[in-house]
């Protein structure tokens, strides 16, 4: 498999002053999706600037090779084999749909034929089609988003780099913007995402790291993850039902908040019978732990923000 | 195998952009550079040239005439570098979505110095066209002038760039407008003569970019070379310093 994007000890810092990364290695091969979670101020969309280059300053690594190309250097070349769509949409709101695709594509140094075609492809793609002579100002932000993404294919990128593609939309949305996620994935598009929904990088991603302060904390396939770093289930119960004088056993892991008690445990029958004991059973439940029970377990509960 | 579109290309698809977006909207957009100065000749050059009838040896509507043609471009550069830049920096993230396509910082800085210079050409040209009309110039030298509308642009462009570089908010280019640019219109050869003025005035007169700008146009006009050489290398090299500061101090805002 090749390496599209291969860092190591990466680390920077804003004026030498915030340090943003810690020495982070990383890489990214051809075909899969790759996704960066973590609590804000972990450094993600830092590293996808300097994967970019839109992040040079204050940086110092072993390696650092994006298509084999040096990011703070050859940001030109990278970027065109790139697309890149950033954390809040950055449309022309003065002009259409068809003319920001279109201007878009000049930066390409697309021919106008070309360009034309590509932009009729995407706006099927992204299903726009309708859309093509309406002024960004009247489009709803489901809509704004999807000409963000089909803004970001103009190139026909063989990597495509997602900062929260999906961060205010509604499910409907969100899940078309999956599909076409997993369709260019299929194509054999390389896609680097970041994520605070859970779900989208269980869903999308064969590889995850979840980072904390800069640092990568763990990474991996996200079942993968689950599987080998927390336990397979879960009983929650609100905190009032819980006595503080409880006995549990050894197997059982608890994690409390002043509304929320959790108790982790491999067996499930272990929780069950843990469950006997609260009376009121319509305020607890038992499920299968997900990667928002690990990243929580991971990275801690304080706010970064 | 990866062909990144040559230097040129990239700027001249800045500069398309730019062009595009300002003339989507170009009754709204060139109504304050168009109109302006026409009311400002009507004013002061009908106006006040009833008590006055030369200056420098120059007829009074002439010679405010000659400089509201590039007056008018100073104002729609000036003003494009520094509130519309300021709203592509922050606000709209204009320029994120640029340098997220294979154009770096100085592609995107040129192209657009470059535009706001084709608007002082343009803006000159059109202020020009209505002297014409209204016969106060008519040697058909005058259309040389577009072209010292251009460079005037340019230049305006780049203080504006450099000042905009510092702007933390919107309420910080009042010093810009207010203190710098509105003061700098009187005081640089617009309604009266430079020659009238105190030792020192005069030194702080030939430091103001605009006054060279005014000087090449009546240079232009009325055949006055004395200080052509010395204007216009003030404001090419005017163009890269402040260019250049420009556009290094905005990259510093664009990239982190």
């Amino acid at each position: 498999m090749t390496e599209v994007i291969r860092i190591r000890n990466l680390s920077k810092s804003y004026n030498n002053r915030v340090v943003a990364l810690k020495k982070i290695s990383l890489s990214v091969f051809g075909g899969e999706c790759y996704g960066l979670l973590g609590p804000n101020g972990a450094g993600k969309t830092t590293l996808m600037k300097i994967i970019y280059g839109k992040a040079k300053y204050f940086t110092s690594f072993d390696e650092l090779s994006v298509f084999g190309y040096n990011p703070l250097k050859e940001d030109l070349k990278i970027k065109c084999l790139t697309g890149i769509i950033p954390q809040e949409d950055n449309l022309d709101e003065e002009l259409s749909v068809f003319e920001n695709l279109y201007i878009y594509s000049k930066y390409f140094g697309m021919p106008k034929k070309e360009s034309e075609k590509r932009i009729e492809e995407l706006l099927e793609f992204m299903d726009l089609k309708e859309k093509w002579n309406v002024k960004i100002r009247q489009l709803s932000g489901g809509m704004k988003r999807r000409l963000t993404i089909a803004r970001a294919l103009i190139n026909k990128p063989q990597l495509l780099i997602l900062d929260e593609p999906t961060t205010g939309l509604d499910p409907q949305v969100r899940h078309h913007i999956w599909d076409k996620i997993r369709k260019l994935k299929s194509e054999g598009v390389t896609i680097l995402l970041t994520t605070h929904y859970m779900e989208e990088a269980y869903q999308l991603c064969d590889r995850i790291s979840i980072m904390n302060l800069g640092e990568k904390i763990i990474e991996g396939n996200p079942l993968e993850l689950i599987k080998n770093n927390i336990e397979k289930y879960v009983l929650e119960v609100s905190s009032k039902l819980v006595n503080r004088n409880l006995k549990i056993p050894e197997s059982i892991r608890k994690e409390e908040t002043e509304e929320i008690t959790k108790f982790f445990s491999e067996d499930y029958q272990s929780l069950k019978r843990l469950a006997t004991k609260f009376d009121n059973s319509d305020n607890l439940v038992i499920r299968q732990t997900n990667l928002e029970d690990l990243f929580l377990k991971l990275t801690g509960r304080k706010l970064y923000d | 195998m990866i062909n990144v579109p040559f230097l040129l290309k990239r700027v001249y698809s800045v500069w398309y952009r730019f062009m595009k977006v300002y003339t989507k909207n170009i009754f709204s957009n060139g109504f304050e550079p168009f109109v302006e100065p026409i009311i400002f000749l009507g004013g002061i050059g009908f106006g006040l040239g009833g008590f006055i009838k030369e200056i420098e040896g120059i007829p009074y509507i002439q010679f405010i005439g000659s400089a509201v043609i590039i007056t008018t471009a100073m104002f729609t550069s000036a003003f494009e570098c520094a509130y519309g830049t300021f709203v592509r920096l922050t606000f709209a993230r204009t320029y994120d979505g640029i340098i997220s396509s294979p154009v770096s910082v100085e592609n995107l800085l040129i192209g657009e110095i470059l535009w706001a210079g084709t608007k002082g050409f343009f803006f000159s040209l059109a202020v020009l066209l209505i002297l014409l009309m209204l016969r106060i110039f008519s040697s058909l030298r005058v259309f040389f002038i577009p072209f010292i509308g251009f460079l005037t642009g340019a230049m305006f462009a780049g203080i504006s760039l450099f000042v905009t570089s510092f702007v933390k908010t919107f309420d910080h280019f009042s010093f810009y407008t207010s203190g710098f640019l509105s003061p700098m219109f009187f005081f640089s050869g617009t309604v009266f003569s430079l020659q009238q003025l105190s030792l020192p005035l005069r030194v702080i007169a030939e430091v103001l970019p605009l006054t060279h700008c005014i000087r090449l146009s009546r240079a232009i006009i009325f055949s006055r070379w004395e200080n052509f050489i010395f204007d216009i290398s003030y404001v090419i090299i005017g163009i890269l310093l402040f260019g250049f500061l420009g556009i290094n101090r905005i990259k510093k805002r664009l990239i982190d």
